[in-house]
């Protein structure tokens, strides 16, 4: 056998290693330069040699070069068949792995229920209005009818900035600042922050959340306030909640009503129960009809129009829906408690 | 207030148990905060109200349940040992200010023996919950726990020249009060004297040379009406608040004092006491009962329920009101002086609606003749602002609007700060001038607990006084992003939060909110490192600003890791009006993508550069990216390469080669002439 036959053989060898560990159209065509590229490849180098040998050599060896190249032709078109076949993907050896996740942000808690709230009376008609923080004694107490040095002030523990201006201690005094500019009918909510001069404990804190609600129109009665808050409650904590109404006094409403909810940790089953103290109820809201004195200061004759007025601790009713039990977790912001908000 | 069972029954014949009788009081508002044993008698907690004077005694609460339950109040009386002497005879009392005390009796009860009281004195005491003293002391805190009527007693030979004298406090006076404090009293403080000097705080504290002691004989009892702001000025500004006092300044019935000096006179009586004949009773202008119209239909009209005529007449009456009617359904009704609450036509309304019970007015739903729109602009662009913020993984905080004023100097925000008159405390001693410092507290806060990142906002208002004197508040977002945005997970590496990070949403907040594209300027700022740090305006109005915490801020606060952060004055944000939406037709037509790398001397910026881009004036331009930037390597030094890609298109048909060709020709002359670009 010639050297040149034996250099065939070696190249066979070759191509047939190389074309077994071919996988893709890209290593495909570098099999196909390597081999028959018209300059470089080997094919063509083997040709060139073929041509330097005796007429018998050229014969034998010919006809294996030839059968070679062939060889090579025709698996190459097998493999490049195989190549563009589309072949099944592969995603990864565990498809159990956990998934990639994009974080989203979780809103505090009080924005939540704020918004939960909003969205209960928006639906109802209600617009939601904003005011002052800063405030003046008379949209606080004078308007409302709280009169100068009356105790009725304890229960609104006041921080002065001087003695013209302090911080709201509720969301009442919007109820003036609207009716000022607005005349019946009134149909709005009014959520915001309000402080107290509290010593910090688990239910008081020196700023937290109110939402106040305020109808004005001719007629609106007492069963208007009922019908309206025992909705909304329900929406808020479900249908089946036990709701009643209570006498209490407010300045700026007469009659003045507390509204309480059936405790939801121990629904009245719990003597020692943290969250109601064994009573079976808890306290959500403050309402009543407007006073007509509020009216009067207001321009607005209280022979012709009547309304309703709620006043709602948001970080409390909060506390109840959640069941946190301390309501500075609110202004901690510890990311491990606002997060799990995102839950929605 | 504490209410005894037992004590109730001598005004009520009650027959229901104590348990039921729980469920009452809660119907009519005086809500039952707890209920205990004492003695073997059962004691309720009640919550009262500030407008309720009257029932700060049981008779008061006694004629609530009776009114209630429909039964009679029982009326007791009370017999007295007499002297010989008149009460006048033996004491001169003189009223100088009738307008801080309209009503002044009392009397004598002499021989007294002072000593421990009765059993069921003293159960009734304990009921109160409070210690049993002497039966002179003890009688005088029955009458106030029954009446709601305060009374003091005085040690009747104590009292110089027997002599009462209601006066206000002379400039210089002192009293030694019964609880050992020396009190400085000055004019606006009304005073009981005796012929030299203050005996008694009127209506708060007796003082303690004239108290009743073991060897008191002779008592002078003082049952007297004052005026309710005067004894809460003098209580607050001494920081005194008695069981007297409490009383006096929600208002005391003026028509129940003579009732209480008899009451504790006829209790001496039986401690071998002998009263004075005749009450002294100084009470120069009588006042007139109330009289306060009343209409049925306003009842119905008010709470939403037509009330029998029958049930509105009975519950008045045994309230103690007298209703005269005018004509059919309409009424006056005289109101009994102890009654300070009632006072309009509204007031009546509620007592007819707490004694028919809330739970028996219908719920209805409230009419509406008109809708409003739901909320304004700016609340729907606050919540959608915090909705983008969550999207890049922001969460959201809420900080006190209080701070602490030396560590607010840290940060200068150059804002004038609003102090708080009675803060609670020092470190909550002003109002916030700027919403970063909390967030900056609650970074610390979170990296003590184990946060690897700490990505959040808050939006609140800051306040400050503007230079013309006014208090101001504004709306503000403020934002921090420091350490991991994103941990290590198993198929990608951890990654730290980056000024690109922060950058990027704020810029996304803008275009979102449909506002103009701001204008981000490198400025130095007093919360930033210097060079790190851009003002961020639009059309030349400053509206917030972003970058580098100061390393010294940071450690003001032990705050180790970087932080970037940013704030937005909202207030200015939202009063401008967003560009307003309408579609943009999708295009049809292919459009053409031509890309352009130049250098320039790095002090032209990149928002130079991308005015200058957005200032041009160049037809069939879509927009523009900025897909790379780069320096030193084979630039000159002070040389910054930027390459920029620009989208071309025609809206009704294919743009043709050439025109793209001119189009940046175009932009290239144009960047040439303003920024001195090299092509590279």
């Amino acid at each position: 056998m010639s050297s040149l036959q034996e250099k065939i053989e070696q190249y066979r060898q070759l191509f047939n290693d190389l074309a077994a560990k071919t996988k893709n159209i890209k290593e495909l065509e570098e099999l196909k330069q390597a081999f028959l590229s018209r300059k470089k490849g080997y094919i063509t180098l083997l040709f060139d040699e073929l041509k330097q040998l005796s007429p018998e050599e050229k014969k034998s060896a010919g006809v294996v070069l030839n059968d070679f190249k062939m060889e090579v032709q025709q698996t190459l078109t097998e493999l490049e068949q195989k190549c563009l076949k589309p072949k099944a993907e592969k995603i990864s050896p565990d498809l159990t792995l956990p998934g990639r996740k994009i974080y989203w942000g979780a809103p505090h808690p009080i924005t939540l229920f704020q918004r939960k709230i909003e969205k209960i009376f928006i639906s109802m008609g209600f617009a939601v209005e904003e005011g002052p923080e800063i405030e003046t004694d008379y949209y606080n107490f004078e308007a409302l009818n709280f009169p100068p040095y009356h105790p009725a002030r304890d229960s609104w523990d006041t921080l002065y900035i001087n003695d013209r201006l302090l911080l709201r201690t509720h969301t009442s005094p919007v109820q003036i600042r609207v009716m000022e500019k607005k005349k019946p009918p009134i149909r709005i909510i009014i959520p915001g922050k309000v402080y107290r001069r509290e010593t910090p404990d688990p239910t008081h804190l020196p700023m937290f959340h109110q939402v106040e609600g305020l109808v004005v129109d001719r007629g609106i009665t007492f069963a208007h306030l009922k019908g309206t808050l025992e909705y909304f409650i329900r929406a808020l904590f479900g249908e089946k909640i036990k709701i009643r109404f209570r006498p209490s006094f407010f300045p700026f409403t007469e009659p003045s009503a507390e509204v309480d909810i059936e405790c939801i940790a121990c629904h009245g089953q719990d003597a020692q129960c943290r969250v109601c103290g064994g009573t079976g109820w808890k306290e959500i809201l403050g309402a009543g009809l407007v006073d007509p004195q509020v009216f009067k200061n207001v321009n607005i004759d209280p022979e012709k129009y009547s309304g309703w007025a709620f006043g709602l601790g948001i970080d409390r009713t909060a506390m109840l829906a959640y069941e946190i039990p301390e309501m500075r977790y609110f202004y901690e912001n510890d990311l491990r408690f606002l997060r799990q908000f995102n839950r929605r | 207030m504490n209410i005894s069972y037992d004590w109730l029954k001598e005004y009520l014949d009650l027959t229901v148990l104590p348990e039921e009788l729980a469920k009452y009081f809660d119907q009519i508002g005086l809500m039952i905060e707890s209920i205990k044993k004492v003695n073997g008698d059962t004691v309720y907690e009640i919550e009262t109200y500030a407008n309720r004077p009257d029932t700060l005694g049981h008779l008061g609460v006694a004629r609530e349940l009776a009114t209630l339950l429909g039964l009679p109040l029982k009326t007791p009386s009370w017999p007295l040992n007499e002297l010989d002497q008149a009460t006048f005879d033996l004491v001169d009392i003189q009223v100088l200010d009738s307008q801080l005390c309209p009503r002044y009796c009392g009397l004598v009860v002499k021989s007294v023996m002072v000593g421990p009281s009765p059993e069921w004195l003293k159960r009734r005491i304990e009921a109160c919950g409070l210690r049993p003293i002497n039966n002179v002391v003890d009688i005088s805190n029955y009458v106030c726990f029954s009446l709601g009527q305060p009374l003091h007693t005085f040690d009747f030979g104590r009292l110089r020249e027997a002599r009462i004298i209601v006066r206000r406090a002379r400039k210089g006076e002192t009293l030694l009060t019964l609880d050992g404090q020396l009190v400085e009293l000055t004019p606006d403080m009304l005073v009981i004297a005796d012929e030299s000097k203050p005996v008694a705080l009127a209506g708060i504290i007796g003082g303690e040379e004239s108290a009743i002691t073991e060897k008191t004989t002779d008592v002078f009892i003082e049952s007297a009406n004052f005026d309710p702001v005067s004894i809460r000025l003098t209580a607050k500004k001494l920081g005194l608040t008695t069981d007297a006092s409490y009383r006096f300044e929600r208002g005391v019935d003026i028509n129940t004092a003579p009732l209480g000096a008899m009451m504790a006179a006829s209790l001496l009586s039986r401690c071998g006491g002998k009263a004075s004949r005749g009450l002294i009773d100084v009470y120069p202008s009588q006042r007139k009962p109330k009289s306060v119209p009343l209409r049925l239909k306003r009842i119905a009209e008010l709470l939403g329920i037509e009330i029998p005529e029958e049930f509105v007449v009975r519950t008045l009456t045994a309230l103690g009101l007298k209703l005269n009617e005018q004509k059919p359904g309409v009424w006056v009704a005289e109101i009994p002086s102890f009654r300070v609450d009632l006072e309009r036509e509204a007031d009546l309304i509620e007592e007819i609606a707490r004694f028919f019970g809330y739970d028996h007015i219908p719920s209805e739903v409230t009419p509406a003749r008109s809708f409003e729109l739901p909320a304004s602009q700016e609340q729907d662009c606050l919540w959608f602002l915090k909705e983008i913020l969550f999207h890049y993984g922001f969460d959201e905080v809420i900080n006190f609007s209080f701070a602490d004023q030396q560590k607010e100097t840290i940060w200068q925000t150059g804002y004038q700060p609003i102090k708080l008159q009675n803060p609670i405390s020092s470190r909550a001693s002003i109002l916030r001038t700027s919403i970063l410092p909390g967030l900056v507290e609650n970074a610390v806060w979170n990296y003590n607990r184990e946060a690897e990142g700490v990505h959040i906002f808050e939006t609140g208002k800051i306040y400050f006084w503007e230079e013309d004197g006014k208090q101001r508040e504004e709306w503000h977002l403020g934002l921090i992003t420091s350490g991991l945005k994103e941990g290590k997970a198993w198929n990608q590496p951890s990654r730290e939060t980056d000024y690109f990070f922060l950058k990027g949403a704020i810029e996304d907040l803008f275009s979102y909110l449909g506002y103009d594209v701001p204008s981000f300027e490198p400025e130095d700022h007093s919360f930033f490192q210097s060079g790190q740090s851009v003002k961020i305006s639009i059309k030349n109005e400053p509206i917030g600003y972003l970058g580098l915490l100061k390393p010294e801020t940071r450690k003001a606060y032990e705050l180790e890791k970087l932080a970037y952060g940013g704030e937005l004055n909202l207030t200015a944000l939202f009063g401008r009006q967003p560009r307003a939406f309408t579609f943009t037709a999708v295009p049809r037509y292919p459009g053409t993508v031509r890309d352009l790398s130049f250098q320039v001397e790095a002090q032209i910026n990149f928002q130079d550069i991308y005015s200058q881009l957005r200032k041009l004036n160049v037809p069939f331009l879509e927009r523009f990216e900025i897909y790379d930037r780069f320096e030193g390597g084979s630039l000159a030094p002070g040389q910054v390469s930027y390459s920029v890609r620009f989208f071309f298109r025609h809206e009704s048909r294919t743009l043709l080669t050439e025109e793209v060709d001119r189009a940046m020709l175009n932009i290239i002359s144009q960047l040439k002439s303003t920024l001195k670009i090299q092509l590279r």
